[in-house]
């Protein structure tokens, strides 16, 4: 029916996603960094015994056979702690990034290829929401409500960084719906809502996969400073919570807390660059072919 | 300055292009020739053959990746002391570039930079050659820029002030040329001048080239594929074929009788302006790739009159008639005796 | 103007591209024409709006200045009735006023440059307490800019000169490993690994934005101890978009370098630095410049999270306190000067695109 067998389609960006991901050692390498530091979030607390009792003879020891990263300012085990730690920040992070991807496509593609009013506004929008920097604008959503779930701050990160990324998602289609195929598609008369979900979001979806990581690096850097402002009372081990309990009670002066602190932030800081650095390879490999679909 | 003496002499060129880690090509060889003062050349081929890099190379402009392994260039500079412009140093040839020789790019459409004014090209040129003996001020600037834009038959007020994206292809490129002249350099090189223009502009700017060289008598190489142009201009022809000049001559040892299958294949295909029509033949097949040339000579697979021997032995350039001033017919052909040049009428005027 | 000695033949006449303006139009038509004005009528009413929609949106999430006070109050012993109204009479407008009514009163007092004033401090008007803090703000993210705009476009474009070798290879992933990494995070582990492990500079010592017992003003003195301060807080920002900003920087100035009027300005004889600034240079930043807007835009909005955990007391802190006690007075006056000072910046940087690339300048003034 549609120009394009969409049977094939999610296969072909599969392959390309692999291939982009192969084609250099960095972006290889930053997959697999990725991979492995999800791996340790979610995986990690299931393979484990979670209990990790207080124990105040313990406070700030560093690393021992026992306790291989030391212990913490309640004498927990930090090696316990920073497994159990990465699934909330993550997760939260993913919807956000899911979220604010959604909203962007959705807008982006109808603005970019309806034009007219429709994109008149959606660009105004777009505008204004880049004027007031997003951070203060999360800030005083949140730090106006006293008790609030990871999940509510993941869903107004997404609700807040969703114009940046509609911008080059515009761009796209506005590119995209130039093709021939397009003009095929309109040529069978397909309603708009089809050809914009069925033939044009679809030959994006490497270009949306990008984003959506760019997204996630975002909603962890906001969500992680969120956390660190001391915004988000969280009873659930999380690598934020980490660093901001210790950073708050300065527990920065004191070489033996220096694991528990540095540990979940090396983890996150890593998380990014595995994901910065598949990103960059990614691109390489999905943008010429974009152009030559 | 002695009119016997050649004011370039061109020995034994060749430049190669690395086209990777470990791999390179050879995109012109064996080049020699003499420039005579006064005289206009043509480089005439297809795309690929190397002209363009052969251009490039005689003013030492080649990209990153090419490079001259063997040969040399000879100039004779205004004071009359020759230098091989492959030996200069940085700064030698820095100023030698523009004063002496210069060169006018194909497509001027990118020529100029695009945040400078057309005014700011000529006092950046100007200035970065003062020297001892000559010393601008911004009186003499001005007064030079608009003596050279008048030249081309551009308003100095209209162009001087303007940003390129505010000019149309042929005052650029007329503009380009006026830039080119404004050290009085001996030689002028020109690369395809008029291949990005409309017909029109096309030939203004031919009349113009006419006009500059009669009054100023620069020499003048110029790359074309345009044998109309090459006809025009040129007082010798040379073509070009996989990176080797395979026949050189006058313009009517060219055109009127050439003595290499290729050659006489260009002229075949093109067809005049005016008079009677002739058959019109296109050389089959295709240019090879520089990375794969034919053993022997590089025309053989689509030469009609290849024999065995074309397949063994690259020609050597041979003379057929000596002339001075590096004026001779010569063709790299084994069997340039068999080529008789003519051409059907079709259909007369 | 110069007659050429010989009037060129008619065919020779060459049609000139940019024809000369028609007729006069309407004065507001031709004020409305020029494009600054334009943007500036826009970037108000985007102004406007923001500071509209602040103003509901903290009003309707819960909470209230009078509660607040009140319960600061009524810790010295007053019951909470009390309290609440002597809260009431702190304020200084009417709270128990229609909102509407309150709005435009904050509108016009607004509009003749009156913030408020901040709650619970004596007589300090909403204005004078934020330019306690911006000024240290917009000093420590202006120069951090600065700096990674020299830095990334300085390394950047040697990048590009040097393409492939050594250098190129080692920046480049160095580049990309640093535009990867949060910059508070960074910081973090910077101050880490490098005071609280290895010993080399001390924290405790350079939190806070001046020490104790240096008197502001335009000494020596004050200036080098507000930027030994500043450090941190500065290498924190250029951090992360140095990283950026060199892999752009390169991959610009290569694309330039590839370009015909770099080989023309070479054939022309041109002195090496005048090719390396006038041309690739000045043609090479272009692209960037829009970046940098976007960029401040997200600086900005992170430099409340780097004051708070640098210790440097700036807008960040003042937002963080003020939303904390429901200052409303002093949390739109943030939100709105912040928005103003980024409308402010991409404005600065439109209008030096535009300086840059004669290209724009035109399309800009077009009708």
């Amino acid at each position: 029916m549609s120009s394009v067998d969409v049977a094939s389609r999610p296969q072909r960006t599969a392959s390309l996603v692999w291939r982009g991901l192969t084609r250099s050692p960095s972006g290889f390498i930053g997959a697999c960094i990725a991979l492995a530091v999800m791996a340790f979030a979610f995986i990690g607390p299931l393979v484990i015994d979670s209990t990790n009792p207080s124990n105040g003879d313990k406070i700030w020891t560093g690393p021992s056979a026992e306790h291989w990263l030391g212990t913490n300012h309640q004498g927990k085990d930090t090696l316990i702690k920073l497994i159990m730690g990465g699934a909330e920040p993550l997760l939260v992070g993913f919807m956000a990034a899911f979220i604010a991807v959604g909203v962007a496509a959705v807008v982006g593609s109808l603005a970019g290829y309806l034009r007219g009013p429709v994109d008149t506004v959606a660009l105004q929008i777009t505008d204004i929401a880049l004027t007031v920097p997003g951070i203060v604008l999360m800030l005083v959503i949140t730090a106006m409500y006293r008790q609030i779930s990871a999940t509510t701050v993941g869903i107004i990160i997404g609700l807040t960084t969703w114009p940046v990324l509609m911008r080059s998602i515009r761009a796209q289609v506005m590119s995209l719906r130039e093709r021939e195929f397009i003009e095929a598609a309109k040529l069978q008369n397909l309603g708009t809502l089809r050809i914009v979900f069925t033939e044009i979001l679809p030959n994006m979806a490497g270009y949306i996969f990008i984003n959506f990581i760019l997204a996630i690096n975002n909603a962890i850097y906001a969500l992680v400073g969120m956390y660190l402002l001391g915004l988000l009372p969280s009873t659930a081990d999380n690598w934020g919570l980490m660093i901001q309990e210790s950073w708050a009670t300065s527990a920065y002066k004191d070489p033996d807390a220096f694991l528990y602190i540095f540990m979940p932030l090396a983890m996150i800081i890593i998380f990014q660059i595995g994901l910065v650095t598949m990103t960059r390879s990614l691109e390489q490999a999905l943008n010429p072919r974009l152009r030559e679909h | 300055m002695a009119d016997d003496q050649p004011i370039m002499s061109v020995r034994d060129l060749q430049i190669n292009y690395r086209t990777g880690k470990r791999s390179e090509v050879v995109a012109v060889r064996g080049i020699d020739f003499d420039l005579y003062p006064g005289q206009s050349m043509a480089l005439v081929g297809e795309s690929g053959c190397g002209k363009t890099t052969l251009g490039l190379g005689l003013l030492k402009l080649l990209p990153r990746m090419g490079y001259v392994p063997q040969g040399e260039i000879v100039f004779r500079r205004k004071d009359g002391n020759t230098a091989n412009i492959l030996t200069m140093d940085k700064e030698e040839l820095r100023r030698f570039r523009w004063s002496e020789a210069a060169m006018v790019f194909q497509g001027a459409m990118n020529a100029f930079n695009p945040v400078q004014r057309i005014g700011d090209h000529f006092t950046d040129t100007l200035q970065d050659h003062a020297n001892s003996k000559q010393r601008w001020t911004k009186k003499d600037i001005a007064e030079r820029s608009e003596e050279l834009l008048r030249m081309v038959r551009l308003e100095p007020g209209r162009v001087l002030p303007s940003f390129p994206h505010e000019l149309s292809g042929g005052m650029k490129q007329r503009a380009l040329i006026a830039l080119a002249l404004a050290l009085n350099p001996q030689v002028l090189v020109l690369d395809e001048p008029t291949t990005a223009l409309d017909l029109l502009t096309q030939r203004s700017i031919v009349e113009e080239l006419h006009r500059l060289r009669a009054e100023l008598g620069f020499s003048m190489i110029f790359i074309t594929h345009d044998l109309g142009l090459a006809a025009e201009l040129a007082d010798r022809v040379s073509t070009m074929y996989a990176g080797r000049i395979i026949e050189t001559g006058t313009a009517d040892d060219i055109f009127y009788n050439p003595k290499h299958p290729y050659t006489e294949g260009l002229i075949k295909a093109v067809l005049p302006v005016a008079g009677d029509l002739p058959e019109l033949a296109s050389i089959p097949g295709s240019p090879p790739s520089l990375a794969t040339l034919p053993a022997g000579c590089a025309f053989n697979p689509r030469c009609s009159y290849a024999q065995d021997d074309c397949r063994s032995t690259t020609p050597p350039l041979e003379p057929l008639v000596d002339r001075e001033s590096d004026l001779s017919h010569r063709t790299a052909c084994l069997h340039s005796h068999r080529i008789n040049f003519s051409r059907e009428v079709i259909a007369s005027a | 103007m110069a007659i050429p000695a010989q009037a060129p033949p008619a065919d020779e006449v060459v049609a000139d591209p940019v024809p000369p303006p028609k007729r006069r139009r309407s004065i507001l038509a031709r004020i409305w024409g020029v494009y600054a004005i334009r943007r500036i009528v826009y970037a108000l009413s985007i102004v406007w709006l923001v500071t509209t929609g602040t103003f509901f949106m903290i009003r309707a999430m819960p909470g209230d200045p009078v509660e607040v006070l009140a319960g600061k109050l009524s810790m010295s012993g007053l019951t909470m009735d009390v309290a609440r109204v002597r809260a009431e009479q702190a304020l200084a407008w009417d709270p128990n006023a229609n909102i509407f009514v309150q709005y435009f009163e904050y509108m016009g007092n607004l509009l003749r440059g009156d913030f408020g004033m901040v709650i619970g401090l004596h007589n300090t008007s909403v204005l004078d307490h934020i330019m306690k803090y911006l000024p240290w703000t917009l000093f420590s993210v202006g120069l951090g800019v600065v700096i990674a705009i020299l830095l990334g476009m300085g390394i950047g474009m040697i990048m590009a000169y040097y393409r492939n070798g050594v250098f190129d290879h080692i920046m480049s992933a160095v580049a990309s490993t640093l535009s990867a990494v949060p910059n508070y995070l960074g910081a973090m582990a910077l101050i880490l690994i490098g005071s609280t492990w290895l010993g080399l500079f001390d924290f405790w010592d350079m939190r806070g934005r001046i020490s104790i017992g240096v008197e502001p003003g335009f000494t020596a003195e004050f200036i080098g101890d507000a930027l030994y301060h500043a450090i941190l807080p500065l290498i924190t920002y250029a951090f992360t978009i140095t990283g950026g900003w060199m892999l752009v920087m390169k991959a610009s100035t290569t694309e330039v370098l590839g370009e015909d009027y770099v080989t023309v300005a070479r054939a022309r004889g041109l002195k090496g630095r005048r090719i390396g600034m006038s041309y690739v240079g000045r043609n090479s930043i272009l692209p960037l410049i829009p970046q940098v807007a976007l960029a401040i835009g997200t600086l900005v909005g992170g430099a409340v999270i780097v004051e708070k955990i640098l210790f440097y007391p700036g807008i960040g802190e003042l937002l963080i306190g003020s939303i904390t006690t429901r200052d409303y007075p002093v949390i739109q006056g943030v939100v709105l000067i912040l928005t103003c000072a980024v409308i402010f910046t991409n404005l600065l940087v439109d209008l030096l695109n535009s300086w840059i690339d004669p290209r724009i300048r035109k399309e800009g003034t077009s009708t």
